[in-house]
């Protein structure tokens, strides 16, 4: 194959790919309607004004501000399993400083962001230094992580932050209780994402990375850098949901950060990032995130019990990989149908070592 | 005399409207409820039992009954389930907490809707719940656990205890609770290490080896979780030291059955689960009609009467299983 024939292949391919990725986000939109709909129908108390089905988004934003970095790394091609546990550290960290020190808890909570992006920078560092696999390098740092977490925490972790604090778990910005707090938070680190992955040469990079990091290297792009830069904005979300929870509980402790691992990354499955990094858009996360969200707590007030919501979420999870994994099988297919039937002379040559 | 009459004025505008008209013991029972059950985790055993003997309750006290709650033991998938029922507009939830804390601002909102809460086992934040049944008063349960080994162990025993996490409230109260019984009543015994088994099986198993190993003198472990007091009797008999090593800890009876057949575990303390469901429903139905003071007395049906001191309703006596008795419980 010619280098203009390689090069015309690659560009409808990224065609092929961008129209699909669309496709997935017009589903998601779809799932997202069928879900509210479904629920403000099938199950009384789901639909309560605008203001409850707001309310709502309290009990699963914190999951989403994980899933923003969470999807950065993803889309590099790495992973960050100690999400949870840089979330608990960072959470408890801020609740000594203010329960043992009386520091203020705003300044504190501060602490724990640049706690959470130092967390992040060793593990980016584990990476890229070490030369570590990412889900060895993050699944070691969450043991790590997870048992300072529960050494800070001591035997009775602090809670019954002040009341203004816990507004950012709890609260709304209006008197009247329509906006929750973590939805103003959530929509500024969604944008912000957004813009940083959509609008941004280093969103373009971690994007090339993921798809090819030889290529991205041997096109200048410092690779080193931006993987590092990544894992740093995924324990700084994870902090700032670990900040919001402890918001939300008015307490914090050390297994507070368990569920969010596994509900995040299906999210960032869902909303159509592969987990091999290089494709995906944040936009796709964030339908996920409101999908999965009001999926779960339209289930457990439908009267489904937790087992069954966490195995509808299983199911997803699998079921979206398939989808996708079958989609681009397909598309390899007609590639490989279409490249024999453009080029039957080159086939021997393709093969030179087959004996 | 006086008492009754000081219950009737009490109670004369409820029982008005309800419509009842004796101020005793009955309990109105005229208006449907909606109860919830929420334990620590579906699909355990002991929660099971307080579920067999709540169904019984609610059947007798008009009450439609749930039973709901996380597949793991978090506090997040059990204030999940408290939203949703908020949502549901139920009358009561009751719950055992998987911590104290966390759980307290769901509770409060739904506190705020007019739904009453109250709490059995493990209690939560005391602002966050109308009442709580304690299962047993912590220094009968501390004397308890330790009797249950120093008779076997004599009184100059070295001892190690084997609890689930360091921040698990009832079993530090209980740790408490011994440690003070132990000092005033068996000076000479020594407590020589507290481990962790994480209320999971394999850990606790690993601790017991640990402690078995690293403490040769050891002569009893007490295990106040159920996970701990089985990881604990399992480690005694991987290493052939049954007979010289006795375990206490708290624990259903099924789970623990073998190992008092086989000599391991003498004596250990619990209380019955089934009947704590039935009293916990009385105590739902009695706070949602509005009939249960903050200081009370109150009967409930064939359990027999009960004191409400400070909101705390403590539910029983240790009841302490050996191999003679254990085979009449089963749970």
């Amino acid at each position: 194959m010619t280098r203009l024939e390689q090069s015309t292949t690659q560009a409808s391919r990224f065609a092929v790919l961008s129209s699909l990725i669309s496709g997935w986000e017009l589903a998601l939109v779809v799932a997202l309607f069928a879900v509210l709909g479904g629920f403000a129908v099938g199950a009384p108390g789901f639909f309560d004004g605008i203001g409850g089905l707001l309310q709502i988004t309290q009990y699963f934003l914190p999951f989403g501000l994980v899933a923003m970095g969470l999807s950065i790394v993803i889309l590099t091609g790495g992973i960050d399993l100690s999400v949870g546990a840089t979330a608990s550290l960072s959470a408890l960290v801020m609740a000594q400083l203010w329960a043992m020190f009386g520091l203020n808890i705003w300044l504190a909570a501060a602490v724990a962001l640049v706690l959470g992006g130092l967390l992040g920078a060793i593990n980016g560092l584990i990476v890229t230094r070490l030369r570590t696999e990412p889900l060895i390098a993050t699944l070691a740092t969450s043991f790590i992580y997870g048992s300072i977490a529960t050494a800070v925490g001591g035997d009775n972790p602090p809670s019954g932050f002040p009341d203004s604090f816990n507004a950012l778990g709890i609260g709304t910005v209006d008197p009247t209780g329509l906006i929750p707090w973590q939805l103003v938070l959530f929509a500024v680190v969604a944008t912000a994402t957004g813009l940083l992955m959509g609008r941004t040469s280093f969103g373009r990079k971690v994007v090339m990375i993921g798809y090819n990091s030889g290529t991205a290297y041997y096109s200048g792009i410092p690779v080193q850098r931006v993987l590092l830069s990544s894992y740093v904005l995924s324990g700084l979300t994870a902090a700032l949901a670990g900040v919001v929870l402890a918001a939300y509980y008015s307490a914090a402790r050390s297994s507070m950060g368990d569920p969010l691992l596994l509900s995040t990354l299906t999210m960032v499955v869902l909303g159509g990032v592969s987990i091999f990094g290089g494709e995906g858009t944040i936009t796709g996360v964030i339908l996920a995130v409101l999908v999965l969200g009001f999926l779960r707590q339209g289930l457990l007030i439908a009267g489904y019990s937790d087992m069954v919501t966490t195995m509808v979420t299983g199911v997803i999870l699998l079921g979206s990989i398939a989808v996708k994994n079958t989609l681009s099988t397909r598309r390899n297919l007609l590639r490989a149908r279409l490249r024999r039937w453009r080029t039957p002379a080159h086939s021997p040559q393709t093969n030179p070592t087959v004996k | 005399m006086r008492k009754t009459e000081l219950l009737v004025g009490a109670f004369l505008a409820v029982a008005m409207l309800a419509g009842a008209a004796s101020a005793g013991d009955a309990i109105d029972t005229s208006k449907k409820l909606k109860v919830a059950m929420v334990p620590k985790l579906i699909g355990l055993s002991v929660f099971k039992a307080n579920e067999l003997g709540a169904i019984d309750a609610a059947k007798k006290l008009n009450i439609d009954f749930l039973y709901t709650g996380p597949v793991t033991a978090s506090a997040q998938g059990q204030v999940d389930v408290f939203n949703s029922l908020i949502a549901r507009k139920f009358d009561v939830i009751t719950t055992t907490s998987n911590n104290p804390t966390q759980l307290a601002p769901a509770l409060k909102r739904a506190m705020a809707q007019g739904i009453k809460v109250v709490s059995y086992d493990s209690d939560v934040s005391p602002d966050a719940r109308d009442f709580f049944i304690q299962n047993t008063a912590y220094p009968a349960m501390g004397k308890a656990l330790v009797e249950s080994v120093a008779k076997y162990t004599g009184p100059e025993a070295e001892v190690a205890l084997l609890s689930s996490t360091p921040d698990a409230t009832i079993q530090n109260e209980w740790i408490n609770a011994l440690k003070t019984y132990m000092a005033a009543t068996y000076p000479k015994m020594k407590i020589v290490t507290t481990q962790y088994g994480q209320s999971s099986p394999s850990q606790s198993l690993t601790a017991g080896l640990n402690i078995l190993q690293a403490y040769p003198n050891v002569t009893g472990i007490i295990a106040p979780d159920g996970a701990a007091v089985v990881g604990a009797a399992e480690a005694v008999k991987k290493l052939g030291k049954t007979g010289k090593v006795f375990v206490t800890g708290t624990s259903d009876p099924d789970a623990i059955r073998q190992y008092v057949k086989e000599g391991i575990i003498l004596e250990s303390p619990l209380w019955d689960e089934v009947k704590e469901g039935e009293l916990v429903m009385y105590v739902a139905r009695l706070a949602a009609n509005g009939a249960l003071k903050d200081n009370d007395t109150f009967t409930a049906g064939d359990l027999g009467t009960f004191t409400v001191k400070d909101k705390v309703i403590i539910f029983s006596e240790p009841l302490v299983f050996n191999k003679d008795n254990i085979d009449q419980y089963k749970f």
